[in-house]
């Protein structure tokens, strides 16, 4: 009876075990493209922890549906249950486990992080050294301007601008973030990576795409009323495109961009909205050197 | 002193109560819109307000997914849609999860540990009271020029300092003063809780004979206690700056606005735990009932509430990971977060091993305890995912977070409420409810709740952001389907209502232990007498006792000298004898 | 209940009774309930002024231009007499409390009046000090924190005074302390309380400079 019940349990366990890498190995599908060398990592942390979780879930609720199906009162059975108040093994178990667990996820999170290295905002302030390594290796700097709402990018090098993002691929680009207002958001879901930008900063922030396409930058902090709008194209391209654009760009004379923000709040101003409710006005549309 | 005597005694007590009863002016329904000091009737009142606010926020929550069915931005101005959102999100919060948590605990709370009422029956009044205020203050938003606030119930500088109106009152404004006011009664609350909790408990009623849901109330109003000053610090500065100028937060001119973060994170976040622990409290509660065994490992599960409550205070900077947080908060700050998880997951497997070999009656309430705890254990694992920062970094702001938060608030902290009323209701109105119809309330919440949240995950992954007025056409699908699970949402609460209304009228009668629960409120008559007890009864066992057939309290072997000339006095004009040899 | 149990019941009753007679008095003891409330709502509302303490020295240690221009630095010294009447007022509202334990009520009114009047002192030579200033709220976070910091305390220090003499009025009431000393324990309380602040404050906005 004993060793029936352990090997049923051992099944169950072999069973959660693997549909819970099945379901971690699945897990890749949820999310977007990955367009940059900081996705793959992300990606492996989480179907990691998919895995991990799917296992406890279907742990918990498998116990739980079992319990629900065997363990039903009968229909005039009023008494109680057996009068177990707890057992000490399994308190200690079930203390010790997840406590090892979380130094697991939190020590492998760690890592994860660490080879991202996307810097945090504070770090350009005490790491000269990282500074002069960037430099040293040429890595493509940008600047990204934000404002109530609309995204400019700014290639110092060549002295363009332009609303729509480009980057060569497989290399590392170093942005600098900067808002004119309020705290807006740097976000690029293929790239998984996300910055806020805080006005009156400069944020450093850094990854490599590795993926050639055109993908979605958006703001990822609430700025307020035209916030879904604030969107920008980003296209990744190889090197060779990407300096022909560049030349393509230079050659262009600066002219007003297309802002869907400003747009709406034009339209508004013709066609009032009956609720009356006011809102900041949008920054007059970008003047850049390119835009579609 | 015999037997026969004591019977008769105690027969006369209760005769005598009953007639109290009956002169006792404004035992009807009107007493509910007085001034009340009772525990109970205050109780009442703050759940049939905040469940009225529930709907409120509901209608806003409905409009709010019912725009976002199509991509583009076509129901509601988009100024509208951010007034939606903030206030949604204030009304769901300050108005509905905060206030029927802190009717459910005073009703509970005195009667569990066998207190005639609060500490401060008069200053409860008053923190109910200005709830009212709150929700007028909040409410007045959508009338005066401008709107209401749209900044987000984060109100983060410089959006929620930038006053596009110029007037002095304006929706912002009306926002942080109802937030000030509703702190105000909150802490009245918290220090009503703390000191009756501590010094109003019966004899014999022990620390660790204190049911859990004393116990999760005691560590959440803790938290109230030092979380909410630092938010009200924090509103303080906001409002000068809204209001006369000054520029603590407002990068432009020297101040720093991620200082506001901290301020309002170092409380929201463990306002979440204010939330949860009475629902852990609630299950704690519900489990053994319905199982018919005692609650497993009840020592363990009272202290990690006390645990998940200093936690708590340790981990705000979580969200805050994309901010402009240095890189070794972010690091404390995930380990912090993580460490919360051992002392939930205690809670969790303690419920599994109550409810595991147990004598399982599927009941509404226990019905809702069990949806809300499979809700909950998915929420806690993309929780973990959360605090990991790498993940957070891509999921941060999107609907992963809105998914999960709805998993915690929606799908274990509404659910557990729910559970509780049902639980509950034959004690506070001394009827039944309709069994039928609340196991179809069930099914409809368990599945609206899933068919809303569960698509946001997904929506969240491919990096569709909260707050968003309109979206790329590609994420319209899982949007659709959490827009129907929203309407059904809606829907699921008719059946509630119509049950509880026409069940508090005209139900069946029940009688004071519908459950054969074991607990001090389970022995007092349904709807409790108003100072609760005949007499404080004397505690001698631990809560959850089943299957031990130990009692609860002392069965009155003995009588006090006071009670027993008070009852010559009384009984002698009704000629009863009293052989007092 | 059979005859048996009954039985057994005289040598029990008699401790169980005086256990509950003692319970009973703790949990009816309606004054320590409210001086438990009231240390409990102090340490929370201590908080608050830790929020504050907290968001200052964030400032002072990040900000740039900590001072405004034209601004070189806070006056010490009209403070510092201010700060040493202040803290001799706790000593004189003890006395006040010692008085009134006594039964002395002359002495406990002299004393409390004193302590009003040393609170009020305190008031005045911040206004004076308010006026003299040569910044303002709004000059930057340097003139926000400072006004909100000695804003904030300033309330609390008036309604101190105000708790006191509503306390000196009500020991003019027959029988005011038939129930007990809460009212002006608590006063007193209070009273440390906001002295202890001023302390902290003190030392972060004009020693620390």
């Amino acid at each position: 009876m004993k060793i029936r019940n352990i090997l049923i349990i051992l099944g169950a366990v072999a069973l959660n075990t693997f549909v819970s890498l099945y379901i971690g190995e699945s897990a890749y599908n949820w999310l977007p493209v990955q367009a940059a060398a900081e996705s793959l990592l992300v990606d492996r942390l989480f179907s990691f922890l998919v895995t991990l979780g799917a296992f406890i879930f279907l742990g918990v609720t498998g116990t739980l549906i079992y319990s629900m199906i065997f363990h039903r009162a009968a229909e005039y059975d009023l008494s109680d249950g057996p009068a177990i108040e707890g057992n000490l093994t399994l308190e200690i178990v079930w203390t010790v486990i997840p406590i090892l667990l979380v130094f697991w996820i939190a020590g492998y999170s760690y890592q994860v992080y660490v080879k991202m290295a996307i810097r945090g905002p504070m770090e350009h302030a005490h790491s000269h050294q990282m500074e002069a390594v960037s430099v040293a290796e040429n890595r493509e700097k940008i600047e990204v301007i934000s404002k109530q709402w609309a995204w400019v990018f700014r290639y110092p090098d060549r002295n363009i601008t332009s609303t729509e993002l480009h980057l060569p691929v497989d290399r590392r680009v170093h942005l600098a973030l900067t808002s004119e207002d309020v705290i807006h958001g740097f976000y690029i879901p293929a790239f998984r990576v996300k910055q806020d930008i805080i006005p009156n900063h400069k944020i450093d922030f850094e990854f490599t795409p590795i993926r050639e396409g055109n993908y979605r930058l958006t703001d990822s902090q609430y700025s307020g009323t035209f916030f879904a709008t604030m969107a920008a194209n980003v296209v990744v391209e190889s090197a060779e495109d990407y300096q022909n654009w560049l030349e393509d760009a230079a050659k262009r004379k600066p002219s007003a961009a297309y802002n869907q923000a400003a747009f709406e709040y034009n339209q508004e101003l013709q066609h009032p909205h009956a609720s009356g409710w006011q809102t900041i006005a949008p920054a007059s549309p970008p003047v850049v050197n390119y835009h579609n | 002193m015999k037997i026969d005597d004591f019977k008769k005694i105690n027969i006369e007590v209760e005769r005598l109560h009953y007639d109290r009863l009956e002169k006792e002016p404004g035992r009807d329904w009107k007493r509910y819109f007085t001034f009340s000091t009772d525990h109970k009737v205050i109780g009442i009142q703050y759940l049939v307000t905040a469940f009225f606010f529930f709907l409120v926020g509901g209608i806003f929550a409905m409009i709010i997914r019912a725009e976002l069915i199509t991509p583009a931005s076509d129901l509601v101005d988009r100024t509208v849609y951010n007034g939606m959102f903030t206030m949604h999100g204030t009304i769901m919060l300050f108005l509905w999860t905060f206030p029927s948590l802190v009717g459910l605990a005073n009703y509970l709370v005195p009667i569990q540990i066998g207190a005639e009422d609060m500490a401060f029956p008069r200053l409860n009044a008053a923190a109910f009271w200005l709830v009212p205020v709150v929700a007028i203050l909040t409410i007045a938003g959508f009338f005066v020029p401008g709107g209401s606030a749209q900044a987000g119930w984060w109100s983060y500088p410089p959006v929620s300092t930038q006053n596009p109106t110029g007037f002095l009152i304006n929706g912002q404004f009306l926002w942080i003063l109802a937030i000030f006011v509703s702190g105000i009664s909150s802490i009245m609350g918290a220090v009503n809780f703390v000191t009756t909790i501590f010094r109003m408990r019966a004899p014999g009623m022990t620390l660790f004979r204190m049911p859990i849901f004393v116990w999760t109330v005691l560590s959440a109003q803790i938290i109230q206690l030092f979380g909410l000053p630092a938010l009200t610090a924090g509103s303080v500065m906001l409002m000068c700056d809204l209001t006369v100028g000054t520029t603590f937060f407002d990068p432009a001119l020297g101040g720093d606005a991620v200082l506001f973060q901290h301020f309002f994170w170092f409380y929201s976040h463990p306002a979440v735990y204010v939330i949860i622990l009475p629902i852990f409290g609630i299950f704690s509660e519900i489990f053994p009932v319905y199982s018919r065994k005692p609650l497993f490992g009840y020592h363990v599960v009272a202290i990690s509430s006390i645990i998940i409550a200093a936690v708590s205070a340790l981990v705000w900077v979580h969200h805050m990971y994309a901010s402009g947080t240095a890189n070794w908060m972010r690091l404390v700050f995930m380990i912090s977060t993580m460490c919360v998880s051992v002392p939930t997951g205690i809670k969790v497997f303690a419920w599994l091993g109550t409810i595991w070999r147990g004598k399982l009656r599927f009941n509404t309430a226990m019905l809702f305890a069990l949806g809300g705890l499979v809700m909950f254990v998915f929420a806690g694992i993309t929780g973990i995912m959360l605090a990991a920062v790498p993940i957070d970094i891509h999921v941060n702001n999107t609907y992963f977070v809105v998914g999960h938060f709805h998993y915690v608030l929606y799908g274990t902290v509404t659910m557990g409420m729910f559970a509780a009323i049902y639980h509950w209701f034959p004690k506070m109105t001394g009827r039944m409810y309709n069994e039928g119809w609340g196991q179809i309330h069930f099914w409809l919440t368990f599945l609206g709740t899933n068919l809303n949240f569960f698509p946001m995950h997904s929506l969240g992954l491919h990096g569709m952001l909260r707050r968003v007025a309109s979206y790329a056409p590609e994420y319209m699908f899982s949007n659709v389907l959490a827009s129907l699970g929203g309407f059904l949402l809606g829907m699921s609460t008719l059946p509630f209502i119509f049950n509880i209304i026409i069940s508090w009228i005209d139900g069946e009668k029940a009688g004071n232990n519908p459950w054969r629960a074991i607990g001090l409120e389970w022995l007092v008559a349904s709807p409790p007498p108003i100072e609760n007890f005949d007499e404080i009864p004397i505690v001698i066992s631990e809560p959850y006792g089943y299957g031990k057939s130990e009692p609860l309290t002392l069965d009155r072997p003995f009588i006090e000298v006071e009670t027993i000339e008070k009852i010559t006095l009384a009984t002698t004009d009704n000629q009863v004898e009293i052989n007092n040899n | 209940m059979n005859n048996d149990s009954i039985a057994q019941q005289p040598e029990f009753l008699p401790d169980i009774n005086t256990f509950y007679q003692n319970s009973l008095h703790k949990i009816h003891d309606h004054e320590g309930h409210s001086m438990f409330g009231f240390i409990v709502f102090l340490l929370s509302e201590s908080i608050i002024f830790l929020s504050f303490f907290a968001g200052y020295i964030v400032y002072k240690t990040n900000t740039v231009d900590w001072l405004p221009p034209g601004v070189s630095g806070l006056e010490v010294k009209e403070p510092l007499i201010n700060t040493v009447i202040l803290i001799s007022s706790s000593f004189v509202i003890y006395l006040a409390e010692r008085e009134l334990h006594r039964n002395n009520l002359p002495g406990f009114r002299f004393y409390l009046i004193a302590t009003m009047a040393m609170g009020s002192y305190f008031l005045y030579g911040q206004a004076i000090e308010w006026n003299s200033l040569e910044f303002g709220f709004t000059s930057g976070v340097f003139g926000g924190t400072f006004y909100l910091l000695t804003g904030f305390h300033g309330l609390h220090v008036f309604t101190g005074v105000l708790l006191q003499g509503i306390m000196l009025s009500r020991s003019f009431i027959p029988g005011n302390y038939d129930t007990g000393h809460f009212g002006i324990n608590a006063t007193s309380l209070f009273w440390h309380f906001v002295d202890v602040i001023w302390i902290i404050l003190f030392v972060l906005i004009y020693v620390w400079q």
